[in-house]
């Protein structure tokens, strides 16, 4: 391995940033790098992001106009352009495929995307999508630096911290499809916020903390929310990180904001008697983006003008505006994605009939500090009160908006009562660039030593056993859950699952139903929990084999016992191990389950 | 013989073109009967040029217009006329168009003042200045280094980024397209 840079990427639902740090040197240099990519037909511009959005152009329309200095004849695009198309195409533009990725009750290698797009478009599967923006920001690097192939780099690819084994293995497939090394590591996306505010301040990162203290990171991105706990210990004299829990994937973030806000807008409009188009509509979006920014600000005005302008060529004689009032869009914000709340209160749930859409499951309660309640009382030490965190580390665009940041400080401390209230940590923020600047560091620091977080894996998993016992005609037989993986199990380790034997047909395949919980930290493995009780456990992808035997042997059924691993790279496999011989079988997501 | 020969292409080659052509790729040819290895390798004839692709023909300038165009409607607004409309009309249009230019100039040139003092405050042009970096005026007769109030701080390009354009040669002017709605 001839690697000359530490290269972090991160994949977002809604932008992709590539930083990179020379492996040479005392120190790490981290920068962006600027992915030349299609702004407009025939236009190729650089920007400091990817955003993760791909268009499929009709037939007649490629003819050049879509290709990029490595690519000609291209019949998609990626980024900027892609983004621009979506606003008035969403039938040819994929939109959020990260969030496909983890949604376990579609097929992700099955073209769905665009989700609802007419029979005549070449719909693309989640694993593409995701392959497609990878594949841009590689072609990206491989222009910029051609003597240092990217296969050949150490790569660092950031995940939700709440993405699962089965989201995790896709993310790893797509990104080698797309050409990434197969000693790609991952690292979670809270983490690397975490890393990246250690880059920024250097040593005195040890005077800001001290042992003791908890650190909730609040990740707000575009499309998802990522909430995590990172405690700091002292260890032989040393201050050290250990990740203590992670959040449950939260489909809300930034975007719906400035959508509610745009929704709102546009009903002012209404009252005037203009009625937006597709265009128009996309460009109040954007507006509000800005307007929140201001309106959310120290020292905000009381209003905010927003204009829409004119769709043809009559620019100014088109254009419309309203006045938003500052307290129209504190009250929609705040009170709508912040409201205040107890420690008590739990998000509302909507009780859905059985026809559910199939489409993305998008938080029913848009509350964050409602999500937040639930999280830091769901990880209490003692089973009582939260896990109050002694300060707060805050990223993602949206708390660009100050009063954001200070509404979440104030309802953590009124929540502590008479602890001290938790202060956020100093210095200045890249926001939207933490993450990948954030991965890069840490793989700096992997090949030089520094400081790491500890933490192994976020969650505890489990296989479902059928209990054995009289069947019932027509009922299914009651599940039982069997800890497999124990939370917090270190990568490079592997466990032997101590259970009675489990009796697998050769030649057939096995089919596991699989489950993680965020919230079961005391599980060990063997454990057996007699009932699946679906606020704690969730499902996931099944597991599957083929058990070939390669042993002389009669037998048409073996016997097993489990054997869970987690990799150096953090991947997640599940073993079965024959107990009568030396053979063993890998158990495989099948991800086609629907 | 040869001497009635010699006479004969004399004349010829004197008042004949063609024959004078003749005698003279005979001249030319003559080295061949040499040991060949005087002769360098014969170039191929040229070949007729392969059609090439026209590489791509458009000025920057109509990139940065058509950038601006797109991300802040640049050209709409100084195309249409201001007759008719409020001044609050012009500035709530305004108001987002200067906005986006902005944030295109920033992009691509990310412009900074070419002073680095504070308009209102004096400042030093050097002797053997450039006339394109200071612009005098007042009683310039007086022979630099002199100093002076900085009315304007000018401004100076940190960088010069223009998207690439990569379209056709009929669509090199275009600098904003028809947009059609179908169906």
């Amino acid at each position: 391995m001839t690697a000359k840079y530490v290269v972090g990427i991160d994949l977002g639902t809604t932008n992709c940033v590539l930083a990179f740090a020379p492996l040479e040197g005392d120190a790490p240099q981290v920068q962006l790098l600027q992915v030349p990519q299609l702004v407009a037909a025939s236009t190729v511009d650089s920007r400091q992001s990817l955003p993760s959005f791909l268009y499929l152009a009709p037939e007649h329309e490629a003819g050049g106009a879509l290709d990029l200095p490595w690519a000609q004849g291209r019949k998609f695009s990626t980024g900027e352009h892609a983004r621009r198309q979506g606003a008035e195409m969403p039938d040819r533009t994929v939109v959020a495929a990260k969030s496909w990725l983890c949604h376990s009750r579609v097929d992700r290698r099955a073209p769905l995307l665009p989700y609802n797009a007419p029979s005549d478009v070449g719909k693309v599967s989640p694993l593409t999508a995701s392959q497609r923006y990878l594949e841009h920001l590689a072609a990206a690097w491989q222009a910029e630096y051609p003597d240092a192939p990217l296969a050949e780099q150490q790569v660092v690819l950031t995940v939700p911290a709440s993405f699962d084994a089965a989201a995790r293995e896709l993310t790893r497939e797509a990104a080698l499809a797309a050409g990434l090394p197969a000693s790609l590591v991952l690292l979670e996306e809270p983490q690397a916020a975490v890393y990246s505010w250690l880059a920024e301040r250097g040593d005195d990162w040890r005077k800001e903390l001290k042992a003791g203290d908890r650190v909730l990171v609040c990740d707000i991105g575009g499309g998802t929310t990522d909430l995590t706990l990172v405690d700091v210990a002292e260890v032989d004299g040393e201050l050290a990180l250990e990740r203590l829990a992670v959040g449950d994937h939260l489909l809300v973030g930034g975007d719906n904001m400035d959508l509610a806000l745009a929704h709102q807008v546009a009903g002012l409009f209404a009252e005037q008697g203009v009625k937006l188009d597709a265009w128009q509509s996309v460009s109040l979006w954007h507006s509000c983006r800005d307007a929140k920014e201001t309106l959310l600000a120290p020292e905000a005005p009381e209003s905010h003008s927003i204009s829409v302008l004119g769709r043809g060529s009559k620019l100014i004689g088109g254009t419309v505006s309203v006045d938003v009032p500052r307290a129209m869009a504190t009250e929609l914000l705040v009170g709508g994605f912040f409201p205040e709340c107890t420690l008590a209160d739990r998000p509302e749930k909507r009780r859905v009939s059985g026809f559910q859409e199939i489409g993305l499951p998008f938080e029913s309660d848009v509350a964050i500090t409602r999500h937040l309640a639930a999280f830091l009382a769901a990880h209490a030490d003692d089973g009582q009160g939260a896990a109050y965190p002694t300060h707060v580390l805050f990223n993602g665009g949206v708390f660009k908006a100050n009063l954001l940041r200070s509404l979440v400080l104030e309802i953590i401390g009124k929540w502590a009562g008479d602890a001290p209230p938790a202060a956020e940590l100093p210095g200045g923020r890249d926001l939207d660039n933490a993450v990948a600047r954030g991965a890069a560091f840490y793989g700096w620091t992997k090949d030089h030593g520094g400081v790491r977080i500890r933490g192994g894996v976020a969650r505890s998993y489990y296989v479902g056993i059928e209990s054995a016992g009289l069947a019932i005609p027509g009922m299914p037989r009651p599940m039982r859950a069997l800890c497999v993986v124990p939370f917090g199990m270190e990568e490079g380790t592997s466990v032997d699952v101590p259970s009675g034997e489990i009796g697998l047909v050769l030649g057939e395949p096995a089919h596991f139903r699989f489950f993680s919980s965020a919230v079961r930290n005391g599980d060990q493995p063997g454990d057996v929990l007699p009932t699946i009780d679906e606020e704690e456990l969730t499902e996931t992808d099944p597991l599957e084999a083929t058990l070939e035997s390669t042993a002389d042997t009669e037998d048409s059924y073996v016997p097993v016992r489990f054997q869970s691993q987690i990799t150096e790279l953090g991947m997640f496999e599940l073993w079965c191990v024959s107990t009568t011989s030396d053979e063993r079988w890998k158990l495989e997501f099948n991800v086609r389950e629907a | 013989m040869r001497l009635w020969l010699a006479i004969q292409s004399f004349f010829q080659v004197l008042f004949n073109r063609d024959f004078a052509a003749g005698v003279k790729q005979l001249q030319l040819a003559a080295p061949a009967a040499e040991p060949a290895q005087a002769e360098p390798a014969k170039p191929e004839p040229p070949k007729p040029q392969p059609p090439k692709p026209q590489p791509p023909v458009r000025s920057e300038a109509i990139t940065l217009l058509a950038t601006l165009q797109r991300e802040a409607r640049f050209v709409d607004i100084v195309s249409e006329s201001l007759d008719g409309y409020s001044d609050a009309q012009i500035g709530a249009a305004a108001r987002d168009v200067l906005r986006d230019c902005g944030k295109v100039i920033e992009r691509m040139f990310a412009l900074q003042p070419f002073a680095a003092k504070t308009e209102g405050e004096q400042i030093e042009v050097p002797a053997g200045y450039d006339a394109a970096e200071f612009r005098l005026t007042g009683n310039v007769s007086a022979q630099p280094p002199v100093t002076g109030e900085l009315v304007h701080a000018g401004w100076k390009a940190t960088k010069c980024e223009v998207p690439k354009w990569s379209g056709s040669k009929q669509a090199a002017l275009v600098v904003a397209p028809a947009e059609v709605q179908v169906g």
